[in-house]
């Protein structure tokens, strides 16, 4: 059975900075995978590159069988309109680290919009999925509340519900407890477990180098816009073969 | 609408046009002076005045920013001549200009001024300062800087609303323009030059506020 | 003094001054909803990511925030005929304050569009929102909620700028006024009554802007 996401040699750069320099990645369905690394090596601009929220000037993203973003590969190729784009990225979510709830519309309303604007459900269904959703994430009772009247903590499980509520293929997690108070990071990170051992395939940047650990398949170790090391938790954590790994764990730790 | 009689007749009507710009542009600035000092006044006595005089200023500010420029110019137009003083146009209109602006730039300055830490006042005080000297050293160029890009965009607004004028028969740039049309027909050519003229002021002011903003930027 | 201040011609046709008042409101509602169409559409234009349409869009803005809305109105009333444009005095004020304050609340449209935090808009194309639906169900509901304030405060002066109708013998409060003194010689009374109604409006409109602003707290 085929990956499925592909990522094939990407290339980016900004402002004429190489920020990634040729990244080769596969990830299967059911599996989640860590991405660990220091600040600047790429991770964020990896997966905003995989929901196409950022263009890439080489290389190509194939997400179940179609390759995404752009017509054609190598250098004729073009970028896709914005129809096409917001259909491919309605397969994929995100969870921002800046949660970025919609402050207008309360938790139920959140996770509702793309329900109804992208998936075109009707208004009763919408609200009952977007309720089952919140209560997965433990904020049931909080479906009514706007984001104002939520903490950190909620508000991210909220963003999380948005995002899986629009049942993508594969979900991206962008460093989604590095805003957050140090005590509301563990009800976030149980959520994602808890998500993880239902089986769903996620793609996670992360700081939390125990949770990494505990809920990955594989951890992928990123170095100046290229994947450095790539293996299970065991194999990285206990017995990192890479210098800067190496280097990079023991700062970590500290 | 042929571009050559256009032209013929701006020729001919030069100098009177002259005349209308040197007046809007006089009235403006007379307005702008008195009205920046009198704002002054106004802006310190309601940031720092005893009681009394706030109220009468604060009165003064709201009924004045209450009140359409026009009524203003009417009021002081048709007002004055039954108290026994006899303004013509011109000083009516100036009167209410200045009037107009002063409470405008009164809430600029007191704004600007309220906007200051009171550790500033403070720190003045314990280097020994009175007060005038703290206002004059420490607040006022402090508060400055806020002031100045209000202050330009009010400048702007009363070169608009000179245009008004026009109503009570004094001779700016609007007048002339009319009475040139009144003449000629050529009614769209020469509101459109009217208009351009009014931009051109306000555009002159508006480098004026840029490069002031700029000379005082590296502070 | 030789003036003894009497009302009652002014309390005789206060109807009418109240009438004057209600459609001064009237207009300016109008104004409102014609400027917030144009102010949204070129506010939106403003930060398009298309250059002749941003350079449009700033253009306009610049020309009709500078020009006096008399020169606009004496255009629209007075030279469209030329083009064959003629329009009665209700619509063409409507249009001329309309189009004028289209300019004003741009720039409030455009200062809110560039507050709204980046992220939130690209929350709405991760779910899958193409541009124009993020537009509509994230960015605009946004961007109104923190321009209330702004938009108020544009109301009022509209309300105010209203006052201008009178030159082309639209019957509002300022008219009335004019036709009281005129008839009466009335001054002080009738200029007095005239001022004091516009402030309270004023005052009013503020005291239910700040009210709304309590309940529809900025984002």
């Amino acid at each position: 059975m085929s990956p499925l996401l592909e990522i094939k040699g990407l290339h980016k750069r900004f402002h004429g900075v190489e920020v990634l320099k040729g990244v080769d990645l596969s990830l299967n369905q059911r599996e989640v995978v860590s991405i660990i690394g220091s600040s600047g090596s790429g991770k964020t601009t990896l997966l905003r590159c995989v929901n196409l929220l950022e263009e890439f000037e080489g290389g190509e993203i194939i997400l179940d069988r179609e390759s995404i973003g752009y017509r054609g590969t190598g250098s004729g190729r073009k970028r896709l309109p914005d129809r096409e784009l917001s259909r491919q990225r309605a397969m994929t979510g995100m969870v921002f680290q800046g949660f970025h709830l919609f402050p207008h519309l309360t938790a139920a309303g959140n996770v509702m919009l793309g329900l109804r604007k992208v998936r075109r459900m009707e208004r009763a269904e919408a609200r009952a999925l977007a309720d089952t959703w919140l209560a997965k994430v433990g904020l049931g009772n909080r479906a009514d509340h706007f984001p104002g009247q939520l903490s950190g903590g909620q508000q991210q499980r909220v963003a999380i519900a948005r995002a899986l509520a629009m049942n993508p293929k594969l979900v991206l997690l962008d460093e989604i407890t590095s805003a957050l108070d140090p005590e509301l990071v563990q009800e976030v990170l149980q959520t994602v477990k808890a998500l993880a051992s239902e089986g769903a395939t996620l793609l996670i940047v992360t700081h939390e180098m125990r949770f990494a650990r505990d809920v990955s398949h594989r951890i992928v170790f990123m170095e100046q816009g290229r994947i450095a090391e790539e293996g299970p938790p065991a194999e990285i954590f206990g017995a990192p073969k890479n210098a800067r790994l190496v280097e990079f764990l023991r700062s970590s730790r500290d | 609408m042929e571009p050559s009689s256009f032209l013929n007749e701006l020729w001919m009507a030069r100098s009177a046009l002259g005349a209308g710009l040197i007046c809007t542009i006089g009235v403006s600035a007379a307005a702008i002076s008195g009205g920046t000092l009198l704002g002054l006044l106004l802006g310190v006595s309601l940031a720092e005045g005893p009681m009394p005089l706030r109220f009468v200023c604060r009165a003064y500010v709201d009924l004045l920013r209450g009140t359409p420029v026009l009524v203003l110019v009417l009021a002081a137009f048709y007002v004055p001549s039954t108290f026994g003083l006899n303004l013509d146009a011109l000083s009516a209109g100036i009167l209410a200009l200045t009037l107009f602006c002063g409470a405008h730039v009164g809430e600029i300055v007191r704004g600007a001024l309220q906007s200051i830490p009171p550790g500033q006042t403070e720190a003045g005080r314990s280097i020994g300062l009175t007060y005038p000297q703290i206002l004059a050293y420490v607040l006022l160029p402090q508060a400055f800087r806020a002031i100045l890009p209000t202050w330009i965009n009010t400048g702007a607004e009363l070169v608009k609303a000179s245009s008004l004028l026009s109503i009570i028969g004094v001779g700016d740039v609007l007048l002339k323009v009319q009475e040139i049309i009144g003449r000629n027909f050529l009614s769209l050519d020469f509101y459109m030059l009217a208009g351009a003229c009014y931009l051109a002021i306000n555009f002159a002011i508006e480098q004026f506020g840029k490069a002031a903003e700029r000379r005082l930027a590296p502070q | 003094m030789g003036y003894t201040v009497n009302f009652t011609a002014v309390w005789g046709s206060f109807d009418k001054l109240m009438a004057g008042l209600a459609l001064g409101l009237g207009l300016a509602i109008a104004a409102v909803l014609m400027g917030s169409v144009i102010g949204l559409a070129v506010g939106f234009a403003s930060v398009s990511p298309i250059r002749w349409v941003r350079t449009t869009a700033s253009l306009y803005v610049t020309v009709f925030r500078n020009l006096p809305i008399l020169v606009i109105v004496l255009v629209a009333y007075f030279a469209l005929p030329d083009l064959g444009i003629s329009l009665d005095k209700y619509t063409s004020f409507i249009l001329s304050l309309g189009i004028y304050a289209g300019a004003y609340l741009a720039e409030v449209f455009r200062a809110g569009l560039l507050s709204i935090p980046k992220g939130v808009v690209e929350a709405g194309r991760a779910i899958g929102l193409t541009r124009l639906q993020t537009n509509f169900y994230v960015i605009a509901p946004i961007m109104l909620r923190n321009a209330l304030p702004a938009l108020g405060s544009t109301m009022i002066s509209l309300f105010k700028d209203t006052s201008i109708a009178a030159v082309i013998a639209i019957p509002e409060l300022t008219f009335q006024a004019r036709k009281i003194n005129t008839e009466t010689f009335r001054v002080v009374e009738s200029w007095s009554v005239a001022a004091g109604l516009y402030v309270a409006t004023c005052f009013l409109l503020a005291a239910g802007l700040r009210r709304l602003e309590r309940q529809f707290p900025k984002f």
